[in-house]
This record gives C-alpha cells, structure tokens and sequence, in this order.
C-alpha cells in the first residue's frame, strides 16, 4: 500500500512488518525496535526523508542482530524458505508452503520452538494469559503466544508422566522389560511429536505389544480404541485391579461388556424400579379409562333410555292401546309373580287412560 | 456446547462466492477494513490463506490476530465458521 501523508513511524509495528513481508524483504528479529522496522520501510519501499536519520540506526540495527545471533544460533529470519521449513520440521511440525503471508507466522513460530527448548520447565499459569480479551502490541503478543507454546509442551509432558505412571503400575504385575522399553520409546515418540495423528498411532501400538505378552486387555473392541486415545492405559490398570484374579486367554482377548454409567450419555438415574414393567402410553390410558365411565355401563344406560324414550313415545303417539297391551304383555311374561301387583295397577291405569281420552 | 450464530449459519449454508469479508463471523466493518487494506477483501482470500496455513487453528488464529487485531473470541468464530465451509463444501 502506497502511503500518501502518513510517515512509516506512524504506522504500527504490525503493519511494517506486514508490508516488509508483502514486499518480500527479509524482516529483522522479533525483539529489534520499531524504528528498525520503519528503517528498512523506509529503504526498501517509501523514498522520504525520513532516510536521514537511519545512520543512526543502522548501528543499533547490527548491534541488536548480532545481539539475536548470539542468543540463537539459527536465526529464523536469515533461513531461507526451504531452511525455515526443514527447522520446523526438525521439531516436529509439518509445515504448509512458506510464502509471503505465512513466513512471519512460521518464524514465528520457529523462534517460540527455540525459546521452549531453552526453557526447561514451563508454567501452566501463562496458559491463562493468552486468553486475555485485551489488543496488544507485538512483545506481549509474543510472550503470551510462547505461554501457550509452552503450556502446550507441559500438557505434552503431563500426558507422559501418565503414561510413565501407568507404565509403572503394570510393571509391578510383572510385565516384561520389552514392554516397558517399548513404551518409554513411545512415550520419547510422542515428545517429538507432539501431533494427534502419532497419539492416536501410540495406543494401537501398544495394544498389538500386549497382544503378544497376553497381557490384560480393555474390553473394548478394535474400532472403539481409536478414540480411548490416552484414556487405554488407565483404564486397562483399573480393570487389572478390579479383576485380578482374571486368567489370561490364549488370545489375550477378554471381552465382556461394560457396565453402562449411569446417569452419562443421556441414560437417566433410577432411584426405585416400577412396580409393573408397563410403558408410560399404557399407564396414562389406565388413568385415563380409570377416570371415565366404562364402556358397557355406557351401553347398557343408552340402550335403557332407548327404551324408555320408545315407551314415552308409544303412549304419547299410540290412542290405541293394542301395540301397548301388547308390550305390557310382554313384559309380564317376561317376570310373572313380581309383576302382578304392577299388572293390576296397569289395566287400572289403562281404563283410567282411555276415559280421558 | 455454543450454538453458531445466524452470520455463521448464513456463511456455511452456500457457496461463500464473491461474499465480501465482513460476512465472516467474528470479522465486523473494523476488521473487514483492515483486512481489505491488506488485500484480503473477499472472504476467499482469507479462506486462501486459511487453507496455505493447512487449516491449522493455532495458526490461523496468529495469522487473524497479527493482520487485524481480532481477539480470542473472534478469532475462535471465523476460524470456526471457515472450518464449518470447508468440511461441509471442499
């Protein structure tokens, strides 16, 4: 980007560097001052006057150069494309095609490589500070990005001391030495590559060395340890604790299923087991039937008020009583002795009846 | 587990095209000004950039930082959101 009034001094020390990068010169180390970079702006893209003053600094400039050199010898901004590569590689990271854009991340990260190895022990509590919501300028920035690198390498070594803990626990149940051995090459595997793909190589390894000292096995099948990960050596101590008494098979394989864990995965907690093994649809029915009138005393009250509602009719509509006789007839030979009294009291009502009409 | 934004769904559901920088989540008129000064004004440039670092978070993250000042949070969505695009349309 062209600059029409502004100075390079006033641009920030992010955007020189980004500007040198996209001009392909080489950038200065990290840790040089501002007005170096603004200097080599200053020469290699804006014709200012500016330019008076890098007499000066250039002297600081080699004084802090051969200050970096000093301090590290590989200096990743004087590797070439093809160094910087090979350097990342050498420590285990695979690193995409160094261009214009991405060389500064990659000394970047290369310099935080460096710094980690010179450093022995790292702290976990810099792993905080790189979540910090607040902007900062390129030295803080470059402080917080080695605590993460660094935290990094801690979570690294923490995952081996539990490997090498784990290691330990199965030594004691007599494990052979080979295996160990294979297991601290491992574990040094891993400290050097320190990528998920090789974690996730470490646990079928070791499960295959176990296959052959028939030791004791996680229950789980093949396609599931790909995700124990790390996870595969605890849980193998714990199940040799919890069953020690477990003969070894010829195979070495000793599946049984897991329990399931309560209460995980979305399997809820069951305090009481139910009384009848009967599903919610029909639970909610039975309270709901028990609720309402059965269905045949529903019937049976219709068919009643059918046949009350048809007599009502007969008598309103009927002025001739044969169809009535008729039904009364009936009905007292459906029950003689108990109906006689009733009998009596009809054919008194139907003369009463036929008078009024 | 965080649920994605209306911006972050809109970006994932098609083709990003010729969609401008500021439709990424996490990337507002700030830094989608900045990041155009730079000559990354369309969102396949930054996805160009995105994919030469090999799609690795840590750096893609620095890279956002170093070029427009986003901070964690930003940096996590766009990173998220261009992820989300390329495992659903690469």
């Amino acid at each position: 980007m062209s600059l029409f009034v502004e100075d390079p001094a006033y641009l920030s020390k992010s955007r020189l560097k980004s500007d040198l990068v996209a001009h392909n010169v080489a950038l200065p180390p990290t840790k040089s001052k501002k007005e170096v970079y603004v200097d080599l702006h200053l020469k290699h893209i804006a014709h200012n006057n500016a330019a008076e003053f890098s007499s000066d600094e250039e002297d600081q400039e080699e004084d802090v150069a051969d200050k970096e050199e000093d301090a590290e010898i590989p200096d990743p901004s004087c590797l070439t494309d093809d160094d910087l590569k090979a350097a990342l590689l050498e420590h285990g990271v695979k690193a995409g095609p160094i261009v214009a854009s991405t060389r500064a991340l990659y000394e970047n990260k290369l310099r935080r490589l460096l710094q980690s190895e010179g450093h022995g022990c790292l702290n976990g509590v810099e792993k905080g500070v790189l979540y910090s919501d607040s902007e900062e300028e390129n030295g803080e920035k470059e402080d917080e990005e080695s605590g993460s690198e660094r935290a990094k390498e801690e979570t690294v070594e923490q995952s081996d001391q539990a490997q090498q803990r784990s290691s330990q626990v199965e030594s004691r149940r007599s494990l052979t030495t080979s295996t160990d051995s294979e297991r601290e090459l491992n574990g040094s595997n891993v400290q050097e590559h320190w990528s998920r793909s090789t974690r996730l190589d470490k646990p079928i390894v070791d499960k295959y060395t176990i296959n052959n000292q028939s030791l004791y096995y996680t229950p789980k099948e093949s396609p599931c340890i790909r995700d124990m990960k790390l996870s595969q050596e605890p849980v193998e101590d714990m199940l040799q604790e919890m069953f020690p008494n477990t003969e070894a098979t010829p195979t070495g394989i000793c599946a049984t299923r897991r329990r399931p864990i309560k209460g995980a995965a979305g399997r809820p907690f069951q305090y009481a087991y139910p009384d009848t093994p009967a599903s919610p649809t029909t639970l909610e029915r039975r309270e709901v039937e028990r609720r309402l009138v059965p269905f045949q005393i529903q019937i049976l009250v219709f068919v009643i008020v059918a046949c009350l509602l048809y007599l009502i009719y007969v008598c309103v509509e009927d002025y001739s009583f044969s169809p009535f006789v008729a039904l009364l007839d009936s009905l007292d030979q459906g029950s003689d002795s108990e109906e006689g009294p009733l009998l009596q009291a009809e054919t008194q009502d139907t003369p009463a009846l036929s008078g009024q009409e | 587990m965080s649920s994605t934004s209306q911006k972050h769904k809109h970006f994932v559901a098609e083709p990003m095209g010729e969609k401008c920088v500021t439709t990424l989540p996490g990337i507002g008129a700030a830094h989608g000004k900045r990041l155009e000064e730079k000559g990354f004004g369309k969102a396949y440039d930054v996805l160009g950039q995105f994919l030469v670092l090999k799609r690795d978070e840590k750096l893609c993250r620095d890279w956002l930082k170093d070029i427009c000042g986003a901070n964690v949070k930003q940096q996590g969505k766009a990173y998220a959101c261009l992820k989300e695009w390329c495992d659903a349309s690469l």
